[in-house]
């Protein structure tokens, strides 16, 4: 066991976790942010996307030992009070069903707009390989096509920097 | 910028202080935050300004509602809050809505026991917990205005009730609902009520907000089960004898006990079930739910647990269930009792053995195993000391999970805390609570410290209680214009259980059972195997539905009649609805305009839950226009669903509820199945059991409120549109190429055409 320090929604933390510990289990169990969830733990279903350095990525598949320094924003640290326009969509829209995919759909999403501010529903097809047991894929389409409509999606009350 | 150091220890702490003392009621109810900072439960003591057990408004005017229905995702939580609200006049923006306690229905006798079924996930609008819940909301108001009322001296009928303010409406003065709460917590009404009939509501039926937890689900505040965190809780990793029904041979906890964080190794016996102390009243009893034999390794983190799990040396005695090779053996096995005498008949009408000519329409259908595959693995936290047991899961019915709790803690129900919490998903898979007994066989090998058992997905795949496969030889002889004059079928089941082996969508269709048909028998058998079967989604109708539609399909085009037109031939002497529904999916889907080659469209039409009750459940059709490439890659273009439920009291959630079920029902029919070796499933993950997702070309889902008969029920929607998409596929493939598939999952066929 090594402490590793790492950056997570503008935070600085230490952790003394044993090495081989994926990100998502350092975040869950070791910080309390549970918002990032399991889901199959091999990269498959995406429920664990977070952003690593500006990028969403599958937190499952990244051990603590890699992440020194390494700057992580969850679904807690998206926007300040739920106010990204992502957030607003999907409450307004009745996105979720379970809700236990959201999170790292609306993580996808997220990185998605950041990339590019007005994707087509191709583009969102192709951006978006999470897995929905619900199947709430249309509405997820749908919420994003707004939101690239609203504009300046990325910014709105997002707190969250490189 | 904060700098924090985290550690093990630390954070148990931190964890603990914010906590506030949440562990085992050892703390009075008072200390307890409500719930919202911790968790979705509500407190197992009743409030101070509660109106009732299930309505407590705040001094703020926050009106919170402790609602007995879990919520899966399907809104039931959120359409309890509904219909109270719908009588209370209470403002939307303020309602909150937790769930009850089910160990303070138990302590005082059934209040929140109404309707069918009263604590299971499904049921948002039963009738009678419905009109229970509508009466409870006028009682509440009724009690407001009477307050408000003594508060000024004026006399009740100049009190008007509206969005949480109570108007003299002479005067316009006002007081908020907070404002007299604790004073109409004190009114005796001296009679209930009466409530307004279904044409003056002013929200159910006319509003339709989103669900009630979804601001807290995009924060990830939502608390799931595996979210939940307790003071001093540890982790648990599990492995079950990989083939259900094995047993544990040997073990070597002396190989793992010195990895880091691992504090106990625990083996998994149902001989060690104390069994419930007083008579149970579980909503599905103890049998389908009994410990399967295991082990499990408990560490100070999960990773540590599973970790030191994987390296853990374990031996299984496979027992009889790995004789079975392959599961093509198994379903050779069941198709050969489709020939043998015996089974039992569901459905006998005229006499089949003497119509012989006739031009005859024979096959065999099969459904596949299929994993329930919830997001939110399996799991669930429980503490045990001897003097009582707290529990925190992801139940999809809370009278189950706590007469289950009872059983396997021995505890008496009074020492029994159950909270409730949000369910990433369950489609059936979270009914029969083995989950909740093997989470406190666990906690209970480790008393008096909080363990919370997560199941790997690989261990959720394995230990499934999956999908009843389900093979049926169907028969049928033609009359001179193409019509059945006689139909024969022989459906065989895959499991042991009988409550998974349901005749749904089998012998309750009304082509079997209006008379239309003058011969029938339908009879069904089953095949005992190792493995263990399940709820999952529409339990058995999910098949039915494929095997009857994909049968008839065939009829028609054996025929040459038109496939909506030989339906609506067939369903002519039932409910007007069936009809409707084919006919208004069928409009709107363009049936009959000619397409392109390789393209086609299919229908099917089901019901559930019992299509042999007049005016019931709801009925619902889909027309699906596939195209498939010569080389046979698939597209599904478009599906369009008509449906009849009676009345809709939340039209987007019933939209909602119709379009994700049509996307999971069209995964199982295009994709799903287990296979097995050596009696093993052998899928564990979702790299081997592929799911849809948004880059597999999606169809445009519509869903067409137009066949709605306006009969006054509000019938449940969740589990009807999974029917008929998968044979409505199926059909319009063989529109498109000719090949009659009899067996899902359809990626295994060859759809290439010339
Ligand atoms: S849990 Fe990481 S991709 Fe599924
Ligand atoms: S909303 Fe349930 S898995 Fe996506």
């Amino acid at each position: 066991m090594t402490a590793v320090r790492l950056r997570v929604n503008g935070a600085e933390h230490e952790v003394d976790a044993d090495s081989s510990t994926p990100l998502l289990w350092v975040l869950r169990d070791h910080l309390g942010l549970t918002g990032t969830k399991y889901g199959c733990g091999i990269g498959e279903c995406g429920a664990c996307t977070v952003h690593l350095d500006g990028t969403p990525v599958r937190s499952c598949m990244l051990r603590l030992a890699t992440l020194a320094g390494a700057d992580v924003v969850t679904i807690e640290g998206l926007s300040d009070k739920g106010g990204h326009v992502l957030q607003r969509l999907w409450a307004e829209m009745n996105v979720p069903q379970c809700g236990y995919c959201q999170a790292g759909m609306l993580m996808a999403a997220a990185g998605l707009l950041k990339r590019n501010a007005h994707p087509s529903e191709d583009d969102i097809d192709a951006a978006i390989s999470n897995i929905c047991r619900c199947g709430t894929y249309p509405r997820i389409r749908a919420a994003i096509l707004r939101a690239a409509d609203a504009g300046s999606a990325p910014e709105a009350g997002s707190p969250e920097k490189s | 910028m904060t700098q924090q150091t985290v550690d093990r220890r630390q954070f148990i702490v931190s964890v603990a202080l914010a906590a506030g003392g949440m562990a085992l009621g050892i703390v009075p109810a008072a200390a307890r935050e409500r719930a919202g900072a911790q968790g979705p439960w509500a407190t197992d003591d009743p409030g101070a300004t509660e109106l009732s057990p299930w309505i407590e408004i705040a001094r703020d005017n926050t009106v919170t509602f402790l609602v007995p229905t879990p919520e899966i995702g399907n809104g039931a939580m959120t359409q309890a809050a509904m219909n109270i609200t719908e009588e209370l006049a209470c403002d939307w923006s303020r309602v909150k809505v937790e769930f009850c306690s089910i160990r303070r229905n138990y302590m005082e006798h059934g209040v929140y026991d109404s309707g069918f079924l009263p604590f299971f996930g499904g049921h948002g609008t039963d009738k009678v917990r419905m009109h229970h819940e509508l009466q409870l909301g006028a009682s509440a108001r009724e009690r407001l205005r009477t307050a408000a009322a003594q508060h000024w001296g004026v006399p009740l009928a100049t009190i008007e009730a509206k969005d949480s303010l109570l108007t003299h409406t002479p005067t316009g003065r006002r007081l908020t609902y907070g404002e007299v709460a604790t004073a109409a917590a004190k009114v005796r009404l001296a009679s209930e009520p009466k409530l307004k009939s279904p044409d003056q509501w002013t929200f159910l039926g006319k509003a339709s907000p989103s669900k009630l937890n979804i601001p807290q689900i995009v924060t990830g505040k939502a608390v799931y089960g595996i979210d939940v965190q307790v003071p001093g809780m540890v982790y648990a990793a599990l492995k079950q004898s990989p083939v259900q029904g094995g047993k544990l041979k040997s073990h070597k906890p002396e190989a793992v006990l010195g990895m880091p964080g691992v504090r106990a190794v625990v083996v998994i016996d149902r001989e060690k079930t104390p069994g419930t102390p007083v008579p149970g009243k579980a909503t599905w009893g103890y049998s389908t739910n009994q410990l399967q034999s295991g082990v499990a390794v408990i560490a100070d983190h999960y990773w540590q647990a599973k970790t030191a799990l994987d390296a853990l040396p374990v031996e299984w005695d496979a027992g009889p269930g790995a004789k079975w090779d392959t599961v093509e053996q198994i379903y050779g096995a069941a198709r050969a009792l489709h020939d043998r005498p015996g089974g039992k008949v569901l459905r006998e009408s005229g006499n089949v053995d003497s119509v012989t000519d006739g031009r005859t329409v024979q096959g065999t259908y099969s459904t596949p195993y299929c994993e329930n595959a919830a997001m939110e693995p399996l799991n669930g936290t429980a503490v045990v000391t001897k003097d009582g047991a707290e529990i925190w899961c992801p139940t999809q019915d809370l009278l189950q999970a706590y007469w289950v709790a009872i059983d396997e803690s021995g505890m008496r129900p009074e020492k029994v805390r159950l909270h409730e919490c949000y369910v990433g998903g369950a489609y059936g898979r979270r009914t029969q609570a083995d989950d909740v007994r093997v989470v406190i066989a666990i906690a209970r090998e480790y008393p008096g410290v909080a363990v919370k058992t997560i199941w790997s997905r690989e261990e959720c795949f394995q230990q499934g209680r999956y999908r009843t496969p389900i093979t049926t030889q169907f028969k049928a002889v033609l009359d001179e214009r193409g019509y059945p004059r006689a139909v024969t079928g022989k459906a065989v089941f895959v499991g042991t259980h009988p409550l998974f082996q349901l005749p749904l969508g089998y012998s309750d269709v009304p082509y079997f059972t209006s008379g239309i048909i003058p011969n029938v028998r339908l009879s069904a058998a089953s095949l005992p195997v190792n493995i263990l079967d399940g709820a999952f989604r529409g339990p058995c109708y999910n098949s039915h539905a494929f095997l009857v539609e994909t049968f008839i399909d065939e009829c028609a085009a054996a025929a040459g009649i038109d496939p909506l037109e030989y339906r609506l031939h067939l369903v002519s002497r039932w409910d007007k609805s069936w009809g409707d529904c084919l006919r208004v999916a069928a409009e709107k889907a363009a049936w009959g305009r000619p397409l392109p080659p390789g393209e086609g469209r299919g229908i099917a039409i089901t019901s559930w839950p019992n299509g042999a009750i007049h005016n019931f459940g709801t009925i619902i059709c889909a027309v699906a226009h596939v195209k498939v490439t010569r080389r046979g890659e698939l597209e599904v273009k478009q599906l369009d669903y008509a449906f009849d439920c009676g009345r809709v009291a939340n039209h987007d959630a019933v939209r909602a509820q119709i379009q994700g079920g049509a996307i999971f029902g069209m995964n199982v029919a295009l994709n799903e199945q287990l296979t097995v070796k050596a009696g093993e499933i052998v899928e564990r993950n979702f790299d081997h059991y592929p799911m849809l997702r948004l880059g597999d070309k999606l169809p445009q889902v519509n869903v067409h409120f137009d066949a709605l008969s306006g009969y006054k029920r509000w019938d449940i929607i969740g589990e009807s549109p999974v029917g008929p998409v998968g044979p409505a596929i199926g059909n319009a493939i063989f529109r498109a190429t000719g090949k009659r598939l009899r067996t899902t999952p359809f990626r295994d066929h060859d759809l290439s055409w010339t």
